[in-house]
């Protein structure tokens, strides 16, 4: 962790030099930001890129995702939520789409005819909160599917076909919060799963002994917080892996020596929110990094700068630039990553540190 | 110009058994891909074979995957009947272009699962989708659920035996382990070429390298010498990709795992009592070996290679693994280090051998330890953290780029806050 002071002088001494040039002389990967990127946030423009997305539905590129089209429409729907224009997307049509993917066993899938999974049921249900709906699907069995997913060592597969994996411990607790049923498994085996993914460095892999990943560290603050166990987790050492995800671009990585990317702006930034160390960012920075990967033709984010977007990071770009305190987006939740309203509704407030 | 329906049947039906016919004229198909080609030429199957390469011609992608993919949606919600070989074809083709489709896999699970499908077969197709998808989650998924399947059904085919009669059923017992074992070892040096490749393929591919521990972690516990190879093997590979930081943490893991290993070794032998300590002092000097191969290492790696920052955070990762090993032999030993031959013969009391390793609050210069080393076992000076700091002050002080800088310090800030302050 750097100074704030020690970083802006660096970046004064590169600023003075052609950006090329510089560029030609390092080896840290990064982007660079054009003077000519966006620099204003043009909600309007992705609030139609969402609305008319997947409108063609034979497109070929929309088969190839199907397989996870229930996070899809969670994607769309809570950045038109944040952008206060979830009125324009079709609210029956979703619903009926939801309820016929709740499978016998309770667990929900992608889409109509694919196999069941805590990922998709996680989406689904999110979707119902956003719709306060969440009656319209067979809550006891979702939480009948959860609680056999969970195994002896308190972890839980993403399916009946035994994956273990961290982000499903955070889907399975966020589900169950969601419903209110979080009683119903065993809290303290689960945490213990979780709490021996912790690494040395403060950080959190997919299983015991993996790479701490920024992807996995987000969803165990975020499962740490929904259990009351945040306590448990090195704020000021993780705060600094995290901090230091910080590249000159502004833009954030998901661990050293990758590119920024702006979904790492919020796995980043909301496990810095909520282990209460997002003063740690250079907030300005970063926020010019994610303006910059907008596509002020077609609207919506891009990983990065002048790449192709996608609704995954239009909504990652936008609750990023809501968590740096952008009064033009609704608050954002950082552990369930859906407006802070909704959950008022539901009446979660998961733990965060200060 | 639109391709209407029954068009698009009879050229999908060609183009899938094309593919089946593909494999089996060709068993040895090693790689596949796309081929750019945006229109058809007139009556030539899509499907192209060279050497080892299968290939796919764009145009026909677009019609190919909407169709095969919603034929086998139809069969999952019992709305269209397929049969086993129309199922393993289909599933085949889908997953060559779309191997993120999880369900796809399921269908081939559960045709495993009542013995109709070879796990070879589907470790065979993963290993292909990966040439062209050497990230894709649900393959690597996939594979880790075959290979469970593969090792249960060798645990049991193993234990059936147990209760064989003695006599000549003894020599088949040995055999059929040995045969066993050596499908165990064959599946695994498969799984290190498998994940050796797409490592290759995709920068700190994640997935790559996590399921590689994995398989370690299911088919080598206790297995030193696969560590031991492993480690050795992965020298240069980490030397020729420096930004790699998932390979890296890979050799974290093994490093972590190997003194895990030895260290229980020594246990066992100060638990039975037999011996004369020589698998402490083995363990206790491979250790110190250990150490010191990988921090000469990556010290050489990062003056070789400025302003990586993979090199510094695998340098903090094996620090810390150092002190960790010397925190757990101090409590082990009830805080000494009671080595006196393994230093050399010396006559040195317990205490003096706590100032030998408590180098942090002392500092000993260099030539001293190897003078005491000299005499005894060849061992190389240990880890330090005054060692440490003049590693960092020599990088500071030659002429070094602006990020080697940047790392130097934040490294030696992490010194300063992290070791510092362990109990």
């Amino acid at each position: 962790m750097r100074s704030e002071e020690s970083y802006k002088e660096e970046e004064e001494g590169k600023r003075n030099y052609h950006a090329k040039v510089l560029m030609m002389g390092t080896q840290v990967k990064d982007v660079i930001v054009k003077p000519d990127a966006p620099n204003s946030l043009l909600l309007d423009k992705h609030a139609d890129y969402i609305a008319a997305y997947g409108s063609k539905k034979d497109d070929y590129e929309y088969t190839l995702s199907e397989y996870l089209r229930m996070s899809g429409i969670y994607w769309g729907l809570t950045v038109m939520d944040l952008m206060a224009q979830l009125p324009r997307m079709n609210r029956q049509e979703i619903i009926d789409f939801i309820k016929a993917c709740q499978h016998e066993c309770g667990g929900v899938s992608a889409s109509i005819g694919h196999d069941p999974h805590l990922l998709y049921t996680l989406s689904a249900v999110q979707i119902l909160c956003l719709y306060d709906s969440v009656d319209e699907i067979d809550v006891d069995k979702v939480v009948e599917y959860i609680k056999g997913l969970q195994q002896e060592d308190g972890s839980f597969a993403g399916d009946k076909w035994g994956e273990i994996d961290t982000r499903f411990s955070f889907c399975a607790v966020a589900t169950l919060a969601l419903l209110g049923k979080m009683d119903t498994i065993n809290v303290d085996k689960a945490v213990e799963f979780v709490l021996s993914c912790m690494n040395f460095d403060g950080g959190f892999g997919c299983r015991p002994g993996s790479e701490s990943h920024a992807g996995q560290i987000y969803c165990c603050t975020g499962f740490l917080s929904l259990t009351g166990q945040l306590h448990q987790v090195n704020a000021d050492l993780l705060g600094w892996w995290l901090c230091e995800r910080q590249l000159p671009s502004g833009g954030l990585n998901g661990r050293p020596e990758k590119l920024p990317d702006v979904c790492y702006s919020w796995w980043v930034l909301a496990s810095l929110k909520i282990i209460g160390r997002i003063h740690w960012i250079d907030k300005a920075k970063l926020r010019m990094f994610i303006l910059a990967c907008q596509d002020e033709e077609t609207g919506g984010f891009a990983d990065r700068p002048g790449d192709m977007v996608d609704p995954f990071h239009t909504l990652f770009g936008v609750a990023g630039l809501s968590l740096l305190g952008d009064e033009q987006i609704k608050p954002v939740n950082p552990v369930l990553c859906m407006p802070e309203d909704v959950l008022q509704r539901v009446n979660l407030q998961p733990d965060l540190l200060s | 110009m639109a391709e209407c329906e029954e068009e698009v049947e009879v050229l999908v039906q060609r183009v899938v058994k094309d593919i089946t016919s593909a494999f089996k004229k060709n068993p040895s198909i090693d790689e596949i891909g796309v081929i750019p080609c945006p229109e058809a030429r007139y009556n030539r199957s899509p499907i192209v074979l060279v050497e080892n390469k299968l290939g796919v011609e764009s145009w026909c992608v677009k019609f190919l995957l909407p169709y095969v993919h919603n034929k086998l949606l139809l069969y999952r919600q019992r709305k269209h009947w397929l049969d086993r070989e129309a199922l393993v074809d289909i599933t085949c083709t889908v997953l060559l272009l779309n191997p993120d489709f999880t369900t796809a896999w399921n269908v081939r699970k559960e045709l495993l699962q009542s013995g109709v499908l070879n796990p070879e077969k589907d470790l065979y197709l993963g290993q292909l989708a990966l040439t062209k998808f050497p990230k894709s989650p649900e393959t690597w998924i996939h594979r880790r659920w075959v290979l469970q399947h593969v090792l249960a059904q060798l645990a049991a085919v193993g234990s059936s035996r147990k209760h064989q009669q003695s006599g000549e059923g003894e020599q088949v017992d040995a055999d059929r382990r040995q045969e066993l074992s050596d499908h165990l070892a064959r599946t695994l040096h498969q799984e290190m070429k498998v994940c050796s490749d797409a490592a290759c393929r995709y920068p700190s591919n994640y997935n790559a390298w996590s399921h590689r521990i994995w398989v370690l972690q299911h088919m080598a516990r206790g297995n030193a010498k696969v560590f031991h190879d492993e480690l050795s093997s992965m020298r240069l590979w980490v030397s020729m990709h420096v930004s790699d930081h998932s390979g890296f943490h890979y050799r974290q893991f093994l490093l972590k795992e190997l003194i895990h290993e030895l260290s229980q070794s020594a246990g066992e032998e100060d638990l039975t009592g037999e011996g004369e300590g020589e698998e402490r002092q083995l363990s206790f000097i491979t250790v110190l070996q250990l150490f010191h191969q990988e921090m000469e290492l990556i010290s050489d790696l990062i003056r070789s290679f400025p302003g990586h920052e993979t090199l510094w955070s695998h340098r903090r990762h094996v620090f810390f693994l150092w002190q960790q090993w010397r925190r757990d032999q101090k409590l082990s030993n009830g805080g000494e280090l009671a080595q006196g031959d393994v230093w050399g013969g010396e006559s040195v009391n317990g205490q003096s051998h706590s100032d030998a390793m408590e180098v942090e609050r002392v500092c000993l210069p260099d030539p001293r330890d190897s003078k005491r080393l000299k005499r005894g076992v060849h061992l190389p000076a240990p880890p330090s953290l005054p060692s440490e700091y003049t590693f960092v002050s020599s990088v500071l002080d030659s002429c070094c780029p602006a990020d080697q800088r940047r790392f130097a310090m934040s490294y030696k800030k992490w010194l300063d806050t992290v070791i510092v302050q362990e109990p």
